[in-house]
């Protein structure tokens, strides 16, 4: 309130600088919500007649309490991340992409083809084909909704569910025909399941450098995990697909009027979305399991919707998230082995974790954007006669924070 | 038409008083320690710039907002009112500009809406009230219409009626004029008036400052969230009023520069389209700015938008400089020299929750000069761009990194403006470009556009402010219900182009 109607620019008044002020606000309103999450379980712990500080020291035990687990908990985070990305790119065009488990199943049949096709190649030139051919996998299928949203507006909601169901019966149908095991001895007793990969077809095990022990499987594919963040964020801050995908998101009208094709540029960001979900599987098939089973790990895609939220969409906080999520997600086995407290405590926890970091973060982002527009001096936008609806009251504050401040995106179109 | 006859006795006690009311919002302070006093039977104008306070006031009146600090007395009780239906409860009615009605109702039946009266509906009778009601003080409204059926002031007139027919006494009205046409606002002042006489109260929100001198008994200036002054017409004048809205003394006129008119920019023929445009024909000249006149949903927002590209005409052509453009993509439209102000500035204009500096090249961001060929985008270019626009417009912002959110309705213009002038475009679509400015901000986005016609190239100017198409305009048509009625001198009276705007040919109705 500092300026006068033609008052001469902004009198600075010098503090910290924002984006410390950004950053060490998301700090704080991380370790509030992780307080917050950890005391609501402490209340079910004790329930159980329990003593929290044991549950939580057995959890942290047997996560990062060693070696082999921390690289359990890689390994757990590794495809976590990729399905959490391709959730990420898809919400910042504002698309909800929840066919990424269907995505990822049908990249895992046509990596599968590669690798059993493909096999007189050297392992240098075959394990990035056959990510290339799981990459294509993810994009037919992410192609499909994505023209149908562009071309008829079909609800890319509606249209991925439908191809979800249909990516389970086609692995079901390859499974049972066509990638059908053909190298087991005759009348042995075998899961459903393809041939064994070739040898120099997998991604080779990291877990001996690290005095990890192989059961982790632990693989370099995390490193290509936490590259490919890197690249969605270059790719979202500093593209012109990821700056016209922001607008879209935003503001669809003013992206629009502004010359952004809307229908290319989501189409565009499906295909992306896609080929970052035909990612997801490599951890299970070239470093855990070295073939396509039947019983394959569900709902990778559906968690990943969730590890993108906690990470609140932003790449780097997404790698974070997908940590903290199988630090959970492998504490189960501590719950089972040393308490009365049932494994789905887990589930319940990590529920309470999306939860407070929500809610903190919205609290956090409302009081940077608040103490922006102080800082700007303005009593203005407040209350105006453009404002769009009564009710819709003070509207000023609910612009988001800094350029780093990922807003949750709440306001799709 | 200067102080009416009944302008409350200034003896009495007042009605309602403010004491010392002071809200806040996260980081602005919206009232600071507000003292107003309302009269039995006055007409009291709340002016001050957008931001002033004057809607945060009324809102904590009628009970929206809490107050942070302050009392409220009515006829010397202090009350607590905590939500509209207090606020109704004693006797205080507010009707916002954005009227809450059903559409499929019936006036009537939007009238007791709430008010029922018991389970079972008596309409004959409720219809029977508000058809005196209304006959009493004027209101031109059949009590049976739909609603969906009726002109945006027929509404108006429903709303106040909803709030008389509760016998609310102290009526506030946000900016009420800033949807009809002139001829309606004369009716609204009529109906004004008899509620003056009988003895209501009034709150005149706004700041079209002619009708606050007009019809207001007593006026109140709001400056940033503080009372700047009291004063009556009589005492006062509209630039003494500006001066004291806005700080500083206001030119109301801008010299228009004389400026050879050229060969036409934009040729529009019989354009068609969506039941909005029927048959739209016109053109704009080089250095020359044409003001579509009209009420608001005449077809306004189609016809610019058909021509930026953002929706396909059924028929008709569009020629710019002579190349054919209808339904071509906006962004080939931009390119071939089209610049785009649009009516609202959060829907088409900016990313609200985007940086300045991202919200500068919006557009643009294709140029060689701003992306490469693998699409990266040149940062440190585009922030070049976004602070020369700051500096050359003015812009006040802490930085180019901030949220255009945090700018102000004025600054977020001035930011499009910029953009949209950068390019040097030959035709410059100028849609509602003051909408919700205050009057610092309007002289500044006027002269720009005069800029503009000095420079020599065509504006096309939609406005439904009389008052911005005159100021501004070379020549003048209106648009009524997706068709020209009208082609006007600028210096055309206003009557002669309200009835333009009402749909009737000048000739049939002198």
């Amino acid at each position: 309130m500092a300026t006068e109607g033609l008052a001469p620019p902004i009198a600075v008044t010098r503090t910290r600088p924002a984006w410390l002020e950004s950053f060490a606000g998301q700090l704080l309103a991380l370790l509030a919500s992780f307080g917050i999450a950890l005391l609501a379980g402490s209340l079910l712990i004790v329930a159980y007649g329990e003593n929290p500080i044991d549950v939580y020291t057995s959890i942290f035990d047997a996560s990062l309490g060693s070696a082999d687990g921390i690289g359990y908990v890689l390994a757990i985070a590794t495809p976590l991340i990729f399905a959490a990305l391709a959730v990420s790119v898809c919400f910042k065009g504002g698309l909800f992409n929840i066919g990424v488990e269907g995505q990822y199943l049908v990249a895992m049949i046509t990596a599968t083809v590669a690798e059993l096709n493909l096999d007189f190649l050297p392992g240098p030139l075959l394990v990035p084909a056959v990510l290339i051919a799981a990459m294509i996998g993810g994009m037919i299928w992410a192609a499909v909704p994505g023209i149908l949203k562009v071309r008829t507006g079909a609800h890319e909601v509606v249209t991925t569910i439908m191809m979800n169901g249909i990516a389970i019966s086609l692995v079901g149908w390859a499974l049972n025909g066509p990638l059908h095991q053909n190298d087991a001895p005759e009348g042995a007793f075998v899961d459903l399941r393809t041939n064994v990969f070739p040898a120099k077809g997998l991604a080779g095990d990291l877990g001996a450098m690290f005095g990890v022990t192989p059961g982790a499987h632990l693989s370099w594919l995390l490193f290509l995990a936490i590259v490919a963040a890197i690249v969605v964020w270059f790719l979202i801050r500093r593209t012109r697909l990821g700056y016209e995908a922001r607008a879209v998101g935003s503001s669809p009208g003013s992206a629009r009027a502004g010359g952004v094709s809307i229908g290319a540029t989501q189409l565009r960001l499906f295909l992306i979305s896609g080929a970052l979900a035909g990612l997801i599987g490599m951890q299970l098939i070239l470093a855990d399991r070295g073939y396509l089973p039947l019983n394959y790990v569900v709902g990778l895609g559906f968690t990943g919707i969730l590890v993108a939220f906690l990470g609140q969409n932003n790449p780097i906080g997404i790698v974070f998230a997908a940590i903290v999520w199988a630090i959970l997600s492998r504490g189960e086995v501590a719950l089972q082995v040393s308490s009365q407290v049932p494994r789905e405590f887990i589930i319940v926890l990590q529920g309470l974790l999306i939860l407070t970091v929500v809610i903190t973060y919205q609290i956090a982002k409302r009081r940077l954007a608040a103490r922006q527009l102080q800082r700007a001096g303005l009593a203005g936008e407040l209350e105006d006669s453009d404002a769009p609806d009564e009710s819709a009251g003070p509207r000023g504050p609910e612009g988001s924070g800094s350029e780093t401040f990922e807003p949750a995106d709440e306001k799709r179109a | 038409m200067t102080i009416g006859a009944g302008a409350g006795g200034n003896g009495s006690p007042p009605l309602v008083v403010l004491d010392h009311i002071t809200k806040r919002f996260p980081g602005v302070l919206a009232n600071d320690e507000v003292d107003l006093e309302l009269r039995a039977g006055e007409v009291h104008a709340l002016i001050g710039e957008n931001g002033a306070g004057k809607s945060t006031l009324m809102r904590v009146l009628y009970g929206m907002y809490p107050a942070d600090g302050g009392r409220i007395l009515v006829r010397g009780q202090e009350i607590k009112i905590g939500s509209p239906r207090d606020a109704i409860a004693n006797g205080i009615g507010m009707v916002h500009q954005h009227f809450v009605l059903v559409d499929p109702f019936t006036v009537t039946e939007n009238i007791i809406l709430g008010e029922e009266g018991g389970e079972l509906l008596d309409i004959d009778a409720a219809q029977q009230r508000i058809a005196e009601l209304a006959e009493s003080y004027a209101f031109r409204v059949d009590p049976g219409a739909v609603v969906e059926e009726l002109s945006v002031g027929e509404e108006q007139r429903v709303e106040i009626l909803k709030a008389l027919y509760r016998g609310v006494e102290i009526l506030i009205l946000d900016e009420p004029t800033a949807v009809l046409t002139p001829s309606e606002t004369k009716d609204l002042f009529g109906n004004l008036r008899k509620l003056r006489e009988a003895g209501r109260t009034i709150v005149f929100i706004s700041h079209k400052l002619d009708e606050v001198m007009e019809i207001a008994d007593r006026i109140t200036v709001l400056r940033r969230g503080k009372v700047v002054g009291e004063t009556r017409p009589a005492e006062t004048s509209k630039a003494k009023l500006a001066e004291m809205m806005v700080g500083r003394p206001v030119l109301f006129r801008l010299e228009k520069p004389t400026v050879q008119i050229g060969e036409p920019v934009l040729r529009v023929q019989d354009l068609t389209g969506e039941g909005k445009l029927n048959g739209v024909s016109f053109e704009v000249h080089a250095g020359e700015i044409l003001g579509v006149a009209g009420v608001e949903g005449n077809g306004q927002r189609e016809l610019a938008e058909s021509l930026i590209g953002l929706r396909t005409p059924a028929s008709g052509t569009i020629e710019l400089q002579g190349a054919a453009i209808a339904g071509g993509a906006v962004f080939d439209i931009r390119n071939a020299g089209v610049g785009y102000i649009p009516e609202d500035r959060h829907e088409q204009g900016l990313v609200l929750n985007m940086s300045l500096w991202e919200n500068a090249v919006l557009g643009r961001q294709d140029d060689v000069e701003f992306s490469g060929a693998l699409g990266v985008l040149f940062i440190k270019k585009i922030k070049e761009l976004a602070a020369r626009l700051v500096r050359t417009f003015d812009i006040r912002t802490r930085s180019v990194d901030v949220a255009v959110s945090t700018l102000s309705g004025g600054n977020q213009q001035k930011l499009i403006l910029a953009r949209e002038l950068e390019t040097d475009p030959k035709l410059l679509i100028a849609a509602q470009p003051t909408r919700g400015l205050d009057v610092g901000a309007i002289e500044f986005v006027w002269k720009q556009i005069l800029d503009q016609k000095a420079a020599g190239r065509g504006v096309l100017l939609i406005s439904a402010e009389l008052d911005e198409i005159y100021a501004l305009s070379d020549r003048i048509v209106t648009l009524y219900e997706g068709k020209i009625t009208g082609e006007f001198p600028p210096d055309a009276p206003p009557e002669q182009i309200g009835i333009g705007m009402l749909g009737r040919a000048p000739e049939e109705a002198a």
